[in-house]
């Protein structure tokens, strides 16, 4: 893996340097310092401009059982932009249609570099944005005639400008070696005839990732990401549809493993589908539980990660605030969420991990701040929150954790590569005992090993709605939570046996202060996520790359359901026999 | 009715064996049919595989630089499976809702027969569960009554056909289209006051593949382009104008040379020049001739929509000709046929072309009102009171299920006038009328129209090019005009008719997707046609000049 360097200068030095100029971001830098010059009488006028342009070549492809099923090949520009009109402490965001007035969809930014085309398209964006927000910011003081607002926070806080160019990379698509591991990877599944349906995909893009802002800031990096996943699918004979999936992520296409690898990974995923059929049902569980493997990662990525952010409430007309995801750690800095001895940081200034390229590492966050690693949970108390330009109760500054586009006008805070530091901690082969030791003690049959949950979650849409319909019955607006994907029952003897049709009841982040003990172990989860607790897999939109690196962690007592549902009869008809070969 | 191109695109893939992939839906049909016929309760009665294989390549441009250039490459498969027997299958409308089973799900791109064969197993079987669901909550449904029941049978019986045909590949040199459409869309530069434009070429070939459990084994298939241009600008008060035009032919090698187009985008550039600064016009009500190509449209919107069969089985449809057959529809010398295996009219390709409907019916001329009198109804194999069978139009969009579509339209008055005698007789009205004046809709695209019970009854097309015709045949151009009005109110007022055919392709979305259609149609002179003025953004035009080539950008 060869780590990028980035040039990371201040301003004045880079006037000394001079780099060849960037034509895309000198036209961008042109029609964005003309935008100064906006104005309506009698209106506030613009106080924040920013321009944002991903320049993206993509090349997906989609197979099945050895065939392709679908391939695309993508050069897109998508524009990105921002007006806030009033001052940093009232502006047009922060109310509930702050993101309804102004906006433009459909534009297609040229893909030719001519400048004055370019900035023709910026022209036009930009004038939209800004009668959008003269629009919203009326109806915001509209609004505030009728309601009082509890706590006075600004809108927007100031930050200091940044300069930034990375240098370039080649981009090489190696379309027909992609697509024809890829069919290779899919033919694996055809080896295992009890799976009804599986694929394989392979997702490169390159992104040149432009920002500017007229406080001066002139960014632009490479924000590749290479996806290589497979996914399986079978039915139970009692009808449960059992799956598995597998994601492979990389930042540089040097860091995707080597095609055996990747290929065993896809056995691996054909022999758990297979095994799963054969599982028997879970059974209602309370005890101990060891979470190991990818399992770790995931559940804290779930119940710390993505509760690291908090959303501010939008100002709206009284009796219609929208609903706005809660976090659970709202208001508790200073109060214990974990054990003592461990430690939470957010680091998205790393690059790599033990010969592991991170997935999180970004040197610029969308609102043009540069982030420094952030110890967000110091000896088991929340020390601090992800946050944005848009200042919560209690946090008037960035920490630059700006990573996707948010509601109302802001931006989302989002975690990046999240280290779980144990500084007490145990062989893996102890952390196993101890869950035995406990099982005895209490005089259990069992207890219960998780080794990967669902998450991203792997389930079909109907699947996911009902898992949405079950989270919400349980009341307020509570989280999805994913549901474990290969848990095993481990007897006294140290047996382990598989089942399947487990979900957590009442699992959050309130879950993790019965942790016990950690391994001294490191398991290590890349996935992308979209700021929503249990992202879909491979879903559509704009997503953030992360990397969880966690102990196994031992929790004194979870509750652990067995899935109560009508499974779908099989089909009357038997699958078609194969003939194992593509043509 | 533009078509929008997905931003994605899909390599090409070429030398498929077209035969190849009919013995797989073959065989797997038979296969899934004999379990299903016989062993399921209830049994499927008909299984239907259909397979659209799309190749399309696209580019668009604006101001001389390229904003996309795509290929794509997708084959969707869409089953039906019919439980319960034709009198009443899972197919039946309850209350108007129209059952949607199919979801049209990608496939393998080569004839792979493990891969295609899993799927159209799995498809086979969800369609199959979801029927069975569906027809048993039709039986236990307070509201299908026995006499509904027995109005009209839910499937037809149909002649299976066999045919195959090859399909010849799609040439379109993407690249040297890029070249082209630089040079081209770059002419609307020379119009400041044109705020946003675009030049777009597109090459698409469709391979239909069908197989049912009556026999049928079809292949067919044919091409697709079109170069098509817009400009968009915005008057002083705030009112957004667009002008567009298109140049359609089968074969992308057939397009129009360069001359052409550019003489064409000079004209939409030209026309929008002028509209930004006509006159808006006031509500009015009065005579007015419709060009042929907006005449089609009309008839399209007005008339094609309300003669579409299946909507005489929902009963929250306005079922404006429900019993009107054998009644005078239109003015006496008007007569409309619906023809999908016509190729060409008027020296243009048609898009309602097409061989095979999408139930596998073979397509045929069908006179739809002769002289005035409405003879049937567009028909897919889904029956209504009164005619049992299809006539070759059941349609859809991979992944919507088949419902009644137009194809070809054709005016066909029996009394025409030429072109300049109409205009004189617009004007003759215009002073029996007492009117100020006439207009003349040049240029329309489509609208949309509203046949169901609850709405209004109306339509609305979108005029793009009017004008003024006044008693001293002077012509001036207007803008802001939108036709209004209630559909059989327009039909009884046509008057005259021109002598010179013209042709408008599209695509028309409805219940079952989007399918291409074509409307041919001579100038038509109402006597009587409403027209409002159109809503307006009140949102004013750009506050800073548009960006030039000085640095730093001018004021």
């Amino acid at each position: 893996m060869r780590p990028l360097a980035f040039l990371l200068i201040s301003a004045s030095f880079l006037a000394a340097q001079k780099p060849a100029p960037d034509p895309i971001m000198t036209a961008l830098a042109q029609e964005l310092e003309r935008s100064r010059s906006l104005q309506l009488e009698g209106v506030d006028a613009p106080y924040y401009v920013e321009y944002s342009l991903d320049d993206l070549h993509a090349f997906s492809v989609v197979a099945s059982m050895g065939a392709v099923v679908r391939s695309n090949d993508t050069h897109t520009r998508l524009p990105r932009l921002q007006v806030r009109v009033g001052d940093y402490a009232f502006d047009n965001t922060n109310y509930v249609f702050s993101d309804f007035f102004g906006r433009s969809s459909g534009v297609r930014i040229p893909l030719d570099n001519d400048p004055v085309v370019l900035r023709h398209h910026f022209w036009l964006l930009t004038d939209r944005a800004f009668k959008g927000a003269v629009e919203a910011i009326s109806r915001k003081r509209a609004a505030l005639k009728s309601v009082t607002v509890q706590e006075e926070i600004k809108d927007f806080s100031k930050a200091s400008p940044v300069t930034l160019t990375a240098p370039d990379r080649p981009i090489a698509f190696q379309r027909q070696s992609w697509t024809a591991q890829t069919r290779a990877l899919s033919a694996v599944f055809s080896k295992y005839p009890q799976i009804t349906a599986s694929n394989a995909e392979w997702e490169a893009s390159y992104t040149d990732s432009y920002y500017l802002n007229n406080e001066g800031s002139r960014v632009r990096f490479p924000d590749d990401i290479f996806t290589i996943r497979v996914r399986a699918a079978a039915q139970a004979p009692d009808g449960m549809p059992v799956r598995d999936a597998a994601t492979v992520l990389a930042r540089t296409p040097s860091a995707i493993p080597a095609q055996s690898e990747l290929q065993r990974k896809a056995e691996r995923i054909a022999e758990n589908v297979t095994a799963l059929l054969a599982a028997p049902m879970a059974e209602d569980y309370t005890g101990p539980v060891l979470v190991e493997g990818d399992a770790a990662p995931q559940l804290f990525a779930q119940l710390i990660g993505t509760n690291l952010g908090l959303t501010r409430r939008p100002v709206a007309e009284p009796g219609r605030t929208p609903p706005t995801p809660s976090s659970e750690l709202e208001g508790r800095i200073g109060s214990r969420v974990l054990p003592e001895w461990l430690d939470v940081v957010d680091d998205p200034t790393q690059q790599e991990f033990r010969g592991h390229q991170l997935l999180g590492y970004y040197p610029v966050d969308m609102e043009g701040v540069v982030p420094a690693p952030l110890t967000v949970i110091e000896k088991g108390t929340l020390k601090s929150y992800l946050l944005t330009r848009q200042p919560v109760r209690g946090f008037d500054a960035s920490n630059g954790r700006a990573r996707l586009p948010g509601s109302f006008g802001a931006k989302a805070p989002i975690f990046s590569n999240l280290f779980v530091r144990a500084k007490e901690s145990v062989s893996a082969d102890a952390l196993k005992k101890k869950l035995l030791e406990i099982v005895v003690q209490r005089g259990k049959p069992y207890g219960i090993i998780l080794r990967k949950l669902d998450f991203p979650s792997s389930a079909p849409a109907d699947e996911l709605r009902r898992i949405s319909a079950a989270s919400s019955q349980r009341g307020g607006a509570a989280r999805m939570v994913a549901a474990p994907l290969l848990a095993y029952r481990v007897y006294p003897d140290g047996r382990e046996e598989l089942v399947r049709g487990f979900r957590f009841r009442s699992l959050s982040a309130r879950s993790l202060r019965d942790i016990i003990a950690a391994s001294d172990t490191e398991n290590i989860f890349d996935f992308l996520g979209n700021g929503t607790s249990l992202p879909m897999l491979g879903g559509g939109g704009y997503v953030s790359g992360h990397t969880v690196v966690a102990p196994s962690v031992l929790l004194e007592d979870l509750e652990l359901d067995r899935r109560e549902e009508d499974w779908p009869k099989l089909p009357l008809v038997p699958p078609p026999s194969l003939t194992g070969s593509r043509f | 009715m533009s078509r929008l191109f997905v931003l994605f695109s899909i390599l090409a893939s070429t030398g498929l064996a077209q035969t190849g992939l009919l013995d797989i839906l073959g065989q797997e049909l038979d296969r899934n049919f004999q379990v299903l016929s016989r062993k399921g309760d209830p049994p499927a009665y008909y299984i239907a595989y259909a397979v659209t294989d799309e190749e399309a390549s696209a580019v668009t441009s604006t101001l001389g630089t390229i904003t996309s250039q795509d290929k794509r490459h997708s084959r969707r498969l869409d089953v039906t499976v019919r439980v319960g027997s034709p009198k009443l299958d899972n197919y039946h409308a309850i209350r108007g809702e129209m059952a949607q089973f199919t979801s049209g799900m990608l496939i393998a791109l080569d004839d792979s027969p493990d891969a295609i064969k899993l799927r159209l197993w799995s498809e086979t079987d969800r369609c199959y569960r979801l029927g069975v669901q569906r027809l048993i909550s039709i039986k236990t449904n307070k509201d299908v009554s026995v006499a509904d029941r027995e109005a009209s049978d839910d499937f037809s019986s149909d002649q299976p056909s066999k045919f195959t045909e090859a399909v010849p590949a799609l040439r379109f040199d993407s690249d040297a289209w890029a070249a082209r459409l630089r040079k081209l869309s770059a002419r609307f530069a020379k119009y400041p006051s044109i705020i946003s434009s675009s030049v777009s070429v597109v090459a698409e070939r469709e391979i239909k593949y069908f197989a049912n459990t009556e026999g049928a084994r079809i292949s067919h298939g044919q091409q697709f382009s079109r170069v098509a241009f817009s400009a968009q600008g915005k008057a002083s008060d705030g009112m957004d104008l667009a002008t567009f035009d298109s140049f359609n032919t089968s074969d992308p090698a057939r397009l129009p040379k360069d001359p052409e187009i550019e003489s064409g985008i000079d004209k939409v550039a030209k026309d929008l020049n002028k509209l930004l600064d006509a006159p808006l016009v006031a509500p009015f009500v009065g005579p007015a001739i419709l060009s042929g190509r907006a005449a089609g449209v009309f008839f399209h919107e007005i008339f094609g929509h309300r003669v579409e069969g299946h909507r005489l089985k929902d009963e929250s449809d306005g079922q404006t000709f429900a019993k009107s057959i054998g009644a005078q529809v239109l003015p006496d010398f008007i007569s409309v046929t619906f023809d999908p295996t016509l190729r060409q009219a008027a020296g243009s390709d048609l898009n309602g072309f097409y061989q095979y409907d999408d139930e596998g019916i073979k397509a045929r001329r069908l006179p739809l009102v002769e002289k005035g009198i409405l003879k049937t109804f567009l028909m897919s194999r889904t029956p209504v009171p009164g005619i049992a069978i299809s006539n070759g139009h059941g349609r859809r969009q991979a992944g919507a299920e088949v419902v009644s579509r137009q194809s070809n339209l054709l005016v066909e008055p029996s009394r025409q006038v030429p072109e300049a005698k109409l205009k004189e007789m617009l004007i003759a009205e215009v002073k029996r009328l007492n009117k100020p004046y006439g207009f003349y809709f040049q240029e329309i695209t489509g609208g949309f129209t509203n046949t169901g019970r609850r709405g209004i009854q109306a339509f609305k097309v979108i005029p793009l090019v009017v004008y003024r015709i006044y008693p001293d045949g002077k012509e001036e151009l207007v803008r802001g005009a939108d036709i209004v009005g209630t559909p059989l109110a327009s039909f009884s007022k046509i008057i005259a008719a021109g002598d010179k055919a013209e042709v408008f392709n599209g695509y028309c979305g409805a219940e079952s997707g989007s399918v291409p259609v074509s409307a041919v149609s001579p100038s038509i002179l109402v006597s009587e046609l409403e027209i409002q003025k159109k809503e307006s953004s009140r949102d004013r035009p750009p506050l800073l000049a548009p960006p030039t080539a000085s640095i730093g950008g001018s004021k």
